[in-house]
């Protein structure tokens, strides 16, 4: 049941980007608990002596009471994180073949991802962005952080055209503190040029997650008559064929999708493949196994 | 190439439907919006282009079906030539003119020697016949290509006394082409008579694959006197009231004297002198001909001198008989009808009739066979004896005249024939209210001189009803006046008024000696054979009055029985090919003499003016110059609308694959 709230179609149906969020984490963690081979928050660490100016709240009395001497219980989730979403607001992300658009799908990962992120204590931020910076909030643990980036989720529109040097370069600036970013675009750019603009981003000891979401039709469209496209972001139009379609331009995407994630991962990136059709668990899966692996 | 049902050419006008769907109804794009266009390259539009050139390939596919099925229905045909002529063959004819005229000189042998010098020309794909030609033509052999067996066919054609016949030597080189499917290319070796040539130009029309190359044999026109016709009666009753005429014509610059003989059984009987003018003619006259009993042969012959004798005798035959008693049967009250019959019996031309009268009671006594016919006039009673004899003797083949008067009237029926009597009209003289002639059948031999009928008033007819008779005359009622009725083998005239000058006036009138003349010797069969022929005529065999398997024998001029015994019982007709005297042998001693001579048109040696000569080989060579090329190429209408169908149904089966293939939906498409 719970698993139905996370197909973006039925999460289309709801009204708030808020309760999109807290019912894809909540599901999301619901059904965790029937996986074996998941398990992170609040489990055990380790222990650690007593030292003062140590809260008293985390001491193990139990261990006291046997040994008499103070313990610091310590618990994974105390391992706080910095997160960073780029959302790519281009043109091209208004696509969509179905109830839910690439920018729409896009949205639900974020708010997903922020409101996870709120619920780990990590800090969260955004940058939303096509060819300028469209909006900014730096990541922040504070009070009513997970509204702010909610609000700047639900406020985020198709703009023009997309511009990765712009906002890569505004993080570079900006950030002060290792973490993650998570990139959701469309990436209608060469791989070579987007790799080429994050690198610096990986050297600085980020993780950075490709989110690459694409629409089916994007992926392995079909047409059953010539028809005119006409480009999103800059209105030119191509006439094309079934036939070309169906055999040229799937060989061509294919080739892109296969060479990004290919340039991402030589780079040190995490690549994931986002197909709007599919559930958004994958992705919160996939941001989950990369902070793990981070702890 | 043509089209033997063009009208369903406008089904060609289907074809604009797909020109409409592919080229004139615009192509639609649906305009979709689409995420990046980073993928799509401008030669996408090749990709197109090439979609395009598959919809022109529905379209041609589409385009040529309507189009072949509309050719298919409209019966397209070429004029294909014969498959024979694929190898350049050709029939060579060698026609040879053996007609009456070519005993000219040495015409034929020149003929003959040119026609065998002609086969040099001849190919070793081709072949050749020799057909000689008179009034008909007779192939001599097999076409062949083996020149010494044509030449010896060329050496074994024999003069004949036929008349030529251009026509049909065109119909049969025209068979020719029709049987051996092969160009013929036909040599004719000629006098080039003129007379030759067919009334209708058309009947020259060679057609197509006929090419006609003459060699005129004749040179100038020569002098030539002949005995053109000769004008002599077929039977003889009284010699001394024969009169014969001899017509002696002169053709080309030819006028003198020249001395007519007659001659009978071959003795002479007499002789005149004429003199001809240059391309005139004179008839010599020979009043009596003291002919024995029986049949003979009669000539008339002139001392031409000229280059042709052989047209300077005539054959005729003449019968010397006795004259045929003519039974006349009235009731003796007056015998004026006796009178005018008689006046005009023994007034006609031959005395060939000599008139027994008898009153009904009389005629009962003797046998009516030995009669040539037997005239009833105006007889009221007749002894059934009398009836019932002459209905026998007109059942086997005899003749009855019945002229209905008064007396007649008083009976139901007309003797004989059976006609029922229904009344009789009467018109007295003084009040001018008589009937006239209104129709006549001309055509009949008993009334086809009866010009002078139109004055003759009826005053008294007596009306019949016809029945099946075949009515020959009417009067101005519409009553029949003169009405044939075959009985049996023999035929009855009635006659419906009287010969007495009492029911009309016609025994006064001048017509009246020509209508007993013409009605005696039809009812006597005396007209029904003629004695004097032209070579290439028929002759009648069987009548149907002979018994069945009844032989007739023909002995030939030179003697020969010319019929086998089977031909003999089964031939109808008899072809006279050769001028002389033919001895025709019938059942019932019925006899007979045939003088047969040739048709004097070919005593005429005027030539065929040049011009004419070549628009007769135009005829041929115009179909040629149609073929294109291959002059001896034959020509004919070769329908191939099947080969159309067949293009149609691959085309519709290709048509439906790639419109499957363009028009399947695609399953995976959005």
């Amino acid at each position: 049941m719970l698993q139905r709230f996370l197909d973006p179609a039925t999460l289309a149906g709801l009204s708030g980007l808020d309760l999109i969020a807290k019912t894809v984490v909540d599901g999301f963690v619901s059904g965790l608990h029937r996986s074996p081979d998941f398990g992170f928050s609040q489990e055990f660490a380790e222990y650690r002596a007593y030292t003062p100016g140590d809260d008293l709240r985390h001491v193990d009395w139990n261990v006291f009471a046997r040994t008499e001497r103070c313990y610091l219980k310590r618990y994974r989730g105390e391992t706080n994180s910095q997160l960073l979403i780029l959302l790519d607001s281009s043109a091209s992300m208004s696509f969509g073949s179905a109830k839910v658009n690439k920018l729409d799908y896009a949205r639900f990962v974020a708010a997903s991802l922020c409101y996870l992120a709120s619920e780990q204590r990590d800090a969260a931020g955004l940058i939303v962005f096509d060819d300028e910076i469209e909006n900014f909030i730096a990541p922040s643990t504070r009070q009513g952080q997970l509204f702010r980036l909610l609000h700047a989720i639900e406020r985020a529109e198709p703009g023009k055209r997309t511009d990765f040097a712009k906002p890569f370069v505004h993080v570079q600036n900006f950030q002060r503190r290792r973490g993650m970013l998570v990139v959701l675009s469309d990436f209608y750019e060469q791989p070579e040029i987007i790799i080429k603009t994050i690198q610096p981003l990986r050297f600085r000891g980020n993780d950075v997650m490709l989110f690459h979401v694409l629409d089916p039709q994007e992926i392995t469209p079909h047409l059953r008559e010539p028809a005119l496209l006409i480009d999103i972001e800059t209105k030119d139009a191509v006439e094309v064929s079934p036939e070309y379609v169906r055999h040229e331009y799937r060989r061509k995407i294919d080739a892109h999708i296969a060479e990004l994630e290919t340039r991402a991962r030589a780079a040190g990136f995490d690549y994931f493949l986002m197909n709007t059709r599919r559930p958004l668990d994958e992705a919160l899966r996939e941001y989950l196994a990369v902070r793990q692996g981070r702890m | 190439m043509g089209f033997l049902a063009p009208w369903f050419l406008a089904g060609l006008a289907a074809v604009g439907l797909p020109v409409w769907l592919h080229l004139l109804k615009q192509h639609k794009t649906t305009p979709l919006p689409f995420a990046s266009l980073m993928f799509f390259e401008r030669r996408v539009q090749s990709s197109i282009k090439h979609r395009r050139l598959r919809y022109f390939l529905l379209f041609a596919l589409r385009t040529a079906l309507l189009a072949l099925l509309a050719f298919a229905f409209a019966r397209p045909f070429v004029n294909s030539t014969a498959a024979a002529s694929a190898n350049g063959g050709k029939l060579m004819v060698l026609a040879i003119d053996n007609s009456f005229s070519m005993r000219q000189g040495d015409r034929l042998e020149r003929a003959k020697s040119q026609a065998a010098a002609a086969l040099a020309g001849l190919r070793s794909q081709d072949r050749a016949l020799v057909l000689a030609f008179g009034a008909q033509g007779h192939l001599l052999g097999d076409p062949s290509s083996d020149v010494s067996a044509l030449r010896a066919q060329i050496r074994s054609i024999q003069p004949s006394d036929d008349r030529g016949s251009y026509a049909e030597l065109t119909r049969a080189l025209r068979s020719l082409v029709l049987s051996s499917h092969l160009p013929v290319e036909a040599h004719l070796f000629s006098d080039m008579q003129k007379s030759s040539m067919p009334p209708s130009f058309t009947d020259l029309e060679l057609g197509s694959g006929i090419r006609l190359v003459p060699h005129p044999l004749a040179g100038p026109s020569l002098p030539d006197f002949a005995v053109e016709t000769v004008t002599a009666p077929a039977r003889v009753y009284d010699p001394k009231k024969v009169r014969l005429l001899a017509t002696v014509m002169s053709s080309g610059a030819a006028a003198g004297r020249r001395r007519v003989a007659l001659l009978l059984n071959g003795r002479e009987m007499g002789s005149k002198t004429v003199e001809v003018s240059a391309g005139g003619r004179a008839i010599a006259e020979f009043i009596g001909l003291d002919a024995p009993y029986g049949m003979n042969r009669g000539e008339v012959r002139i001392d031409s001198a000229d280059s042709f004798p052989f047209d300077d005798h005539y054959y005729f035959s003449v019968e010397r008989s006795d004259p045929r008693p003519v039974l006349f049967v009235h009731e003796a009250r007056e015998g004026r009808d006796l009178l005018y019959y008689r006046s005009a019996i023994s007034s006609a031309r031959d005395a060939a009739f000599t008139l027994e009268a008898a009153s009904p009671d009389q005629a009962t006594a003797g046998p009516l066979a030995r009669y040539a016919f037997v005239v009833l006039s105006d007889v009221g009673s007749l002894p059934a004896s009398l009836e019932s004899a002459l209905r026998q003797y007109v059942r086997a083949g005899g003749s009855l005249l019945v002229a209905l008067g008064p007396a007649s009237a008083a009976r139901r029926r007309v003797p004989v024939s059976d006609a029922p009597i229904r009344d009789t009209h009467y018109s007295p003289r003084d009040a001018e209210r008589f009937e006239t002639v209104a129709s006549l059948d001309t055509t009949h031999p008993a009334s086809r001189q009866a010009a002078d009928w139109a004055d003759v008033q009826f005053y008294r007819s007596v009306r019949i009803e016809p029945g099946s008779a075949r009515i020959l005359a009417r009067l101005t009622g519409g009553a029949p006046l003169l009405s044939e009725q075959p009985v049996g083998e023999g035929r009855v005239l009635v006659f419906a008024s009287t010969f007495d000058n009492v029911s009309n006036d016609f025994p006064l009138h001048a017509g009246f000696v020509p209508f007993v003349d013409e009605t005696a010797h039809y009812l006597a069969r005396l007209d029904d054979r003629s004695s004097n022929l032209t070579v290439g005529s028929y002759l009648d065999l069987h009548t149907g009055r002979e018994a069945s398997g009844a032989a007739v024998e023909i002995l030939d001029p030179h003697g020969a029985r010319a019929l086998t015994l089977a031909e003999s019982t089964r031939a109808r007709s008899f072809q006279l090919t050769g001028q002389g005297f033919y001895e025709v042998h019938r059942p019932n001693r019925q006899n007979s003499l045939i003088a047969v001579n040739p048709d004097r048109r070919e005593s005429d040696f005027d030539v065929v003016p040049p011009e004419t000569l070549a628009l007769w080989e135009n005829t041929g060579q115009a179909s040629v110059v149609q073929s294109g090329r291959g002059a001896e190429a034959e020509r004919r209408p070769l329908d191939f609308w099947w080969y159309f169908m067949m293009a149609v149904l691959a085309l519709a089966f290709a048509e439906s694959l790639v419109g499957n293939w363009h028009l399947t939906v695609d399953k995976e498409a959005v």
